[in-house]
């Protein structure tokens, strides 16, 4: 039963991150369905920025964390605004092939500093000690990552449900022109969903390079990695993606735990979540929550 | 007057166009070699130092005249660890006329063996897959094989276990990289290597791997040997700390040992995984900058002398990219000490004349570099190392040994 609730908690983990992860498509995608294919980009440059503030700047890392999500918050507010602002009003594939151009410009940028070419880690803040109950052991730089990654899901739900500028963004994802027609200013909205999928891929970023080490190559893999996490949950649903999340991270934690390994199977961990996705999608195309459009003519 | 004025004239610049012409030969010849390696992309963290070592030893010989008047010309391009640009690479670099090529990948080391072969270049690769050699008789490796990495670590993992047969996982790349070792453990397993190989698991890019090492746990494996890069080790290593598993010495009953070839471990994973790394045993070939000595030393001041950084300096990757620049150095001045015209043929025959008393010793390995038309592994020591206190100590002194 331990092995089963230890595998339950870790899937659990990796799922939350997944899901951190992949808000920020989500966020981008609900106000402008573009797909922002440089996201991996966005979540190394936080957590290399939390590592400058830390370690080169002497910072302590809660507070070069907080600093890294700001940090990131402009300067993805800056990308939208130089270029994607005026590329509003263009065809979607257009905005999808900067964002592409937008992935090698910050890949060369990162290979320019030491984080293309070096290893680090983050200082070690935490009790190396895991945390162990009832046979299941968490370490605390997961029960960290999950606590902010439940806090800034709560914060985002609660952003779009509530606040004004959250609901600005939902209206615009609804219907450009009707929003527009009541005052809602798209390239604002375009700009804070940039800027709030950035501050949620330096979170995302911080958290995995906690985890990982800081390795470039490792760190930008997760924007393709949670691809099929966002795809499950449905492009425009925060819930989705945290749903959806949490079930890629079990369904990889199962098929490690209990098919590998058995019966000559090997690698079903990284496979599994891509098969129930395409059953999935085949009877939900748009995903567990995502918004089916219907157009009528 | 002016006619005589005109020809002094003409005469001075005829001399001058004819000095202009023949000052190239006069100053010596340019060697070219070629360097195709992952400057970005996937483990460009060991392409970037090893490119860097191979560009800066470049210019120490040129500034320090090791081939006297004659220069050398090293030709450096991203391939981003894809076969199709290093091929691509590779036949501009033939273009430009080296003489010696320098390849990194075990994917396209195989893949361009063929090639090495019908061009009849010597070629070092960064790769050192067995494989390698069998599909080429002009590439070397510059040190010994991975399956010769992998069978010394299993040989000391049996002799130091206590209790029954030592059941042992393998973690390795999801590639022909990572899968060449275990084919020839499994067969030194047949022939009597006292251990049992209960899984072998390729990686993925996992946030945890909690799952397989509770799997691992309940299989009672003790041991893992890691065939990859330094990244998912350390994802591993950080994971197995979380759940407490990872052995306080050496074989400990209940948890797990971790071992690792020569990519898998070193400064970098130290780099990566902090305190998660403690215990790690590794093996290479080559000696270590926290080590010290007339090589690492030298090593240190080179990169000093180009402007590197300290983790430039220090990285092991450097350290591997000085020592295949330096084998390829060392059989031109080889060969023109025998009046040899620089050639890719005269190259290969200087490596495979270099054995016995004709050993290279490049001072940042801790044996001699040996080649024949037998064997074209490099170094064929080994050193052990463990992590201890955040640095890889030696474990023991350098052994002899490559798998046959």
């Amino acid at each position: 039963m331990s092995y089963f609730l230890q595998l339950v908690a870790s899937g659990i983990v990796v799922g939350s991150i997944y899901a951190l992860s992949g808000l920020g498509f989500v966020l981008i995608y609900k106000s402008s369905r573009v797909l922002n294919i440089a996201h991996g980009q966005i979540i190394a440059a936080g957590a290399f920025i939390t590592y400058a503030l830390t370690v080169w700047g002497g910072i302590p890392i809660y507070i070069s964390f907080l600093m890294s999500l700001i940090i990131t918050f402009f300067l993805a507010m800056s990308v939208e605004r130089v270029f994607l602002r005026r590329l509003i009003g263009e065809p979607i594939i257009s905005v999808i092939m900067v964002t592409i151009g937008l992935m090698s410009i910050l890949d060369g940028l990162i290979y320019m500093t030491p984080f293309g070419a070096e290893n680090f880690s983050f200082p070690e803040f935490l009790p190396k000690t895991p945390i162990s109950l009832g046979g299941v052991s968490i370490s605390w730089t997961q029960l960290v990552g999950v606590i902010i990654t439940v806090i800034l899901i709560v914060g985002f739900t609660w952003f779009f449900k509530r606040s004004t500028l959250g609901i600005s963004m939902r209206a615009v994802s609804d219907d450009q022109m009707a929003s527009m027609s009541i005052g809602i200013s798209i390239p604002k909205v375009f700009g804070l969903a940039w800027a709030t999928a950035g501050f949620s891929a330096a979170a995302a970023g911080g958290i995995i390079g906690n985890i990982t080490g800081l390795n470039f190559d490792t760190l930008r893999a997760f924007g393709i990695i949670v691809f099929p996490v966002v795809i499950l949950g449905g492009l425009d649903s925060v819930f989705g993606a945290v749903v959806a999340g949490i079930i890629m991270g079990l369904i990889q934690q199962f098929a490690a735990g209990y098919l590998d390994g058995n019966w000559g199977l090997s690698g079903t961990a990284d496979l599994l979540p891509y098969i129930i996705l395409l059953i999935i999608l085949l009877f939900k195309p748009h995903g567990l929550f995502g918004i089916h459009e219907i157009e009528r003519v | 007057m002016k006619n005589k004025k005109t020809m002094f004239i003409s005469i001075l610049l005829a001399f001058l166009l004819i000095l202009a012409f023949s000052s190239p030969s006069m100053a010596g010849e340019t060697y070219k070699i070629g360097f195709s390696g992952a400057i970005t992309g996937t483990t460009s963290d060991v392409g970037v130092p090893y490119s860097k070592a191979i560009e800066d030893y470049c210019r120490y010989v040129n500034d320090d005249k090791l081939l006297g008047d004659d220069k050398l010309e090293c030709l450096i391009r991203d391939d981003g660890y894809e076969t199709e640009k290093t091929k691509r690479n590779f036949e501009d670099f033939m273009d430009e006329g080296i003489v010696f090529y320098l390849n990194y990948s075990t994917g396209s080391s195989l893949a361009m063996g063929k090639d090495f072969d019908e061009e009849k270049i010597p070629t070092i690769t960064a790769s050192y897959h067995a494989g390698n050699l069998a599909v080429s008789n002009y590439a070397f490796l510059p040190i010994v094989s991975y399956t010769s990495q992998a069978i010394a670590l299993a040989e000391y993992l049996v002799a130091n276990h206590k209790g029954d047969t030592a059941q042992v996982a393998m973690f390795i790349h999801p590639s022909a990289f990572g899968r060449a070792p275990v084919e020839d453990l499994q067969k030194a397993i047949a022939g009597g290597l006292k251990m049992d190989i209960v899984e072998v698991v390729e990686h993925g890019k996992d946030l945890d791997n909690t799952a397989m090492l509770q799997r691992w746990m309940n299989k009672k494996v003790q041991y893992v040997i890691c065939q990859t890069v330094q990244p998912p080790v350390a994802t591993m290593l950080k994971s197995a700390q979380g759940l407490g598993v990872i052995a306080g010495t050496y074989g400990e009953a209940g948890k797990l040992t971790f071992l690792g070839l020569h990519y898998a471990g070193g400064p970098d994973l130290v780099a990566l995984a902090g305190s998660a790394a403690e215990g790690f045993f590794w093996t290479t070939s080559y000696k270590l900058m926290t080590e010290g000595g007339a090589g690492t030393d030298a090593q240190h001041a080179l990169a000093k002398r180009y402007g590197r950084d300290e983790a430039t300096a220090n990285s092991q990757n450097y350290t591997n990219g000085v020592q295949v620049i330096q084998i390829a150095v060392e059989t031109m001045i080889r060969a023109k000490a025998k009046g040899k015209k620089i050639t890719r043929q005269a190259l290969y025959e200087e490596m495979l004349a270099m054995n016995g008393y004709n050993a290279y010793y490049p001072l940042t390995t801790v044996g001699p570099v040996t080649y024949s038309k037998t064997d074209r592994q490099g170094v064929d020591m080994l050193q052990l190392y463990r992590c201890q206190n955040g640095v890889f100590r030696p474990v023991g002194l350098p052994f002899a040994f490559t798998a046959k």
